[in-house]
């Protein structure tokens, strides 16, 4: 299952992970407890909206109490 | 306190060690599961805080008692699986391995079982008797889910008891169930995850090799599988236990099994799986069904683009008709109101001192704060949307259509964020790896209009175009999008030649905003804003107040003046005066700095507010070319100063300004001779 996952995201494009949880034959909750496993092991990077700093902007300390949902997944 | 703890043999497969001294306990799990909350409420001040030997990581025991029963207990620091990835796995592993407590006890978030899991498929297969706790049932229930803890058990094959650790519910339930587990009162046969069965003949293969070699006290069983693992620590323990011409033979087996990797990770994971389709139940059929036929429409290629600039639209309707009137009450009442008090309080006061007051500071910061309703019904609105779950698919949406643009999807993550500031755009092009890809996704970051220019557009649209306000409004942030995205096909063309990369959201079910979190976030970003007036845009003021009163109170002869004159024959290329050409100019630190030195420049009145004074100064096409300059016109200086960061070059952050100075000029320059032309 995770190295049907790393084939999807190595295919490239834009997915969501309930489409992709389809292909795979689980749940997006399971889609994306396999992502954060993959990024742990080093085999694919996350990028994840306004993570390592938004030095010098105003509304920093706001957006940071505000965690992104959006994420961007590539291999290594 | 005397030993009450039987010493009869445990009827389980697992054998439990129950021993003389007091039985030890481990509280093993994912970080941030309650498994700290759950330690401090058992120990209460019982409890040891130190680090672990040679490590860095705090160790925490102590000791509680079960009806008059003693009991050790260690909280083992917050790990995702046993691999030797990090300190704490190591130091877990090696707790558990070693100290040989007598019960572990791994902590789960019943709101999110899938990720918790992980943990237990490997903590499940050391020879260690293991109990469960679904922590955090009142989330999981909040959020819909209905877990049935005894199936869970039954699929597991060891004890599983369900708590809410914050409310200290389900405490009865755990000193039960760890007084039977350790009296082996229990019995529980473990159900392990499986790997693949080309694997486990491998796993067969490394097994005997092994047998025999592997040190005390790792299992067997358990070094075979890291070793398939690819597990560094342990790798190097049986290259060095292993005679050379078994670890050659290993070795040999581990190349051609390189994937395993992945195989017995993906059998723990189909493992867990199984797991939750079993015991765990979601009831939200309806919201899901709901979400799938709002998504028809708002991911669709076309009609989400359409709701999408819908929404955008009702945002500046929003704005212009609550935000703007009450901003025009507050310029007017409030800061006019307190310039003339000011006025006549410092009637007697130097007219320096009067000046400072009235024009930089009230003219200045008074009419930036003006912009606060702006400000609270975009937080409020884009607050909101985010909350129901629309901003994932608004994302989803334009990176569909930056795609049929031709723009690479790595470009478009960072591009989106500018729309609430420059800078995490600029950060977020870190995730580009090519170097001039990188480099030119930052060179049209700053074109993504963000939310300070917005609000100065916000502001002074209604000044200039009354009722027409939305249309322009609108009709300029559509124009910044369709130069960044001209900008970025051009770009992927030249750059990216078709590289894909791949981009996969998360998309959250729809659900009724919670009006809490929207009222914080409000507040938070209102509060940054309020800061920001007070700090930047203030210092800003006074400089522009200071400049036009140097050096001899005169500001028909002030440096501001002569410096205004000097670069007014650029402004007029756009129809803009000497101050109009300031203003821009005084943008840089700070976007909201054009209308704050508007503000000096033209005074609080009690008689005429700034927005009255303005329409009455400035034609509708120097208006028009203002605002198009202010969509594109150069970076703030927190951007700058990113861009200098990150691309580590003053020739790429100057080049950056010289573009947008250039594109901010032609278009202005361009806008402005359009509307002579059609007689605005």
């Amino acid at each position: 299952m995770l190295k049907q996952l790393i084939n999807e995201i190595r295919a490239g494009g834009t997915l969501e992970t309930s489409i992709l949880a389809a292909r795979l034959g689980t749940t997006p909750q399971l889609v994306e407890a396999m992502l954060e496993h993959l990024q742990r092991s080093g085999l694919i990077e996350a990028y994840v909206n306004c993570g390592d700093g938004c030095l010098g902007c105003g509304l920093q300390d706001a957006c940071r109490k505000t965690p992104g949902t959006i994420r961007l997944w590539q291999s290594k | 306190m005397s030993n009450c703890h039987s010493t009869s043999a445990p009827s389980q497969p697992v054998s439990l060690r129950v021993r003389e001294r007091i039985p030890l306990l481990a509280l093993a799990g994912q970080p941030n599961v309650g498994k700290s909350t759950l330690f401090n409420f058992l120990t209460g001040l019982n409890q040891h805080v130190g680090n672990w030997p040679g490590k860095t990581v705090e160790r925490r025991e102590g000791s509680f008692s079960i009806n008059g029963c003693e009991y050790g207990i260690v909280d083992l620091p917050g790990t995702y699986s046993l691999t030797a990835n990090s300190p704490e796995e190591v130091i877990t592993r090696e707790f558990i391995l070693r100290e040989r407590p007598d019960l572990v006890i791994a902590i789960v978030n019943a709101a999110n079982l899938e990720r918790s899991l992980y943990l237990v498929a490997e903590l499940i297969s050391l020879d260690t008797p293991l109990a469960v706790i679904l922590n955090m049932m009142d989330v999981a229930r909040q959020e819909g889910f209905r877990i049935e803890p005894e199936v869970l058990e039954a699929a597991l094959g060891v004890p599983v008891i369900p708590m809410t650790a914050t409310h200290a519910t389900g405490m009865q339930a755990f000193y039960q169930a760890v007084q039977e587990i350790l009296d082996g009162g229990r019995i529980f046969t473990p159900r392990l995850p499986e790997i693949r069965a080309d694997h486990r003949a491998t796993l067969d293969e490394i097994l005997n090799h092994i047998h025999g070699y592997v040190p005390s006290p790792y299992p067997e069983n358990w070094v075979a599988l890291k070793l398939l693992e690819g597990d560094t620590e342990i790798t190097h323990l049986l290259q060095n236990n292993l005679p050379p011409e078994k670890w050659e033979a290993v070795y040999d087996l581990l190349r051609q099994h390189d994937d395993a990797l992945l195989a017995i990770a993906s059998g723990r994971y189909e493992w867990i799986g199984r797991l939750v389709r079993a015991a765990v139940v979601h009831p939200r059929i309806g919201q899901i069904s709901l979400t799938k036929q709002l998504d028809r429409w708002a991911v669709h290629p076309f009609w989400g683009l359409v709701i999408l600039a819908g929404i955008l639209g009702l945002v500046f309707w929003l704005t212009f008709t609550i935000g703007s009137p009450v901003q025009g009450w507050l310029d007017a009442q409030i800061v006019g109101g307190l310039a003339g008090l000011a006025n006549q309080l410092l009637a007697e006061a130097p007219f320096w001192i009067r000046s400072l007051i009235v024009d930089g500071v009230i003219g200045g910061v008074g009419a930036v704060m003006t912009f606060l309703p702006i400000m609270i019904i975009f937080f409020a609105v884009f607050g909101l949307l985010e909350d129901m779950g629309y901003m994932a698919r608004a994302a989803f949406v334009m990176d569909n259509f930056m795609h049929i643009m031709g723009l690479h999807g790595k470009s478009f993550l960072p591009l989106f964020l500018g729309f609430g500031c420059n800078v995490p755009a600029i950060l977020g092009t870190r995730v580009i790896d090519s170097k001039p890809a990188r480099f030119l996704t930052i060179l049209i970051a700053p074109l993504v209009p963000c939310t300070a220019r917005i609000a100065v557009v916000a502001f002074l649209a209604p000044v200039f175009f009354g009722s027409n306000a939305i249309f322009v409004s609108w009709g300029l942030v559509l124009a910044s999008m369709f130069t960044l995205v001209l900008s970025g096909a051009l770009l992927n063309r030249v750059i990216f030649k078709g590289q894909r990369s791949a981009f996969i959201m998360e998309m959250p079910l729809y659900h009724v905003p919670d009006s809490r979190t929207i009222g914080l976030l409000i507040w938070q970003r209102s509060m940054s804003f309020l800061k920001k007036a007070g700090t930047t845009i203030l210092g800003m003021a006074l400089v522009i107040w200071a400049l036009s009163m140097l050096p001899n109170g005169d500001l028909n002869e002030s440096y501001l003046v002569q410096f205004g004159k000097w670069i007014e024959p650029v402004g007029r290329w756009m129809g803009f005066d000497w101050r109009l050409t300031v203003a821009l100019i005084t943008s840089f630190p700070a976007k909201e700095n054009a209308v704050a030195t508007l503000g000096v420049l033209f005074g609080s009145s009690p008689e005429a507010a700034l927005a009255q004074t303005l329409t009455s100064t400035f034609s509708t096409a120097s208006a028009l070319a203002f605002l198009v300059v202010t969509m594109l016109f150069i970076p703030c200086m927190a951007t700058v100063a990113v861009i200098r960061q990150e691309t580590n070059s003053w020739g790429w952050t100057l080049l950056n300004i010289l573009l947008l100075l250039v594109i901010s000029i032609a278009a202005g320059a361009g806008v402005y001779h359009l509307a002579l032309f059609i007689g605005l």
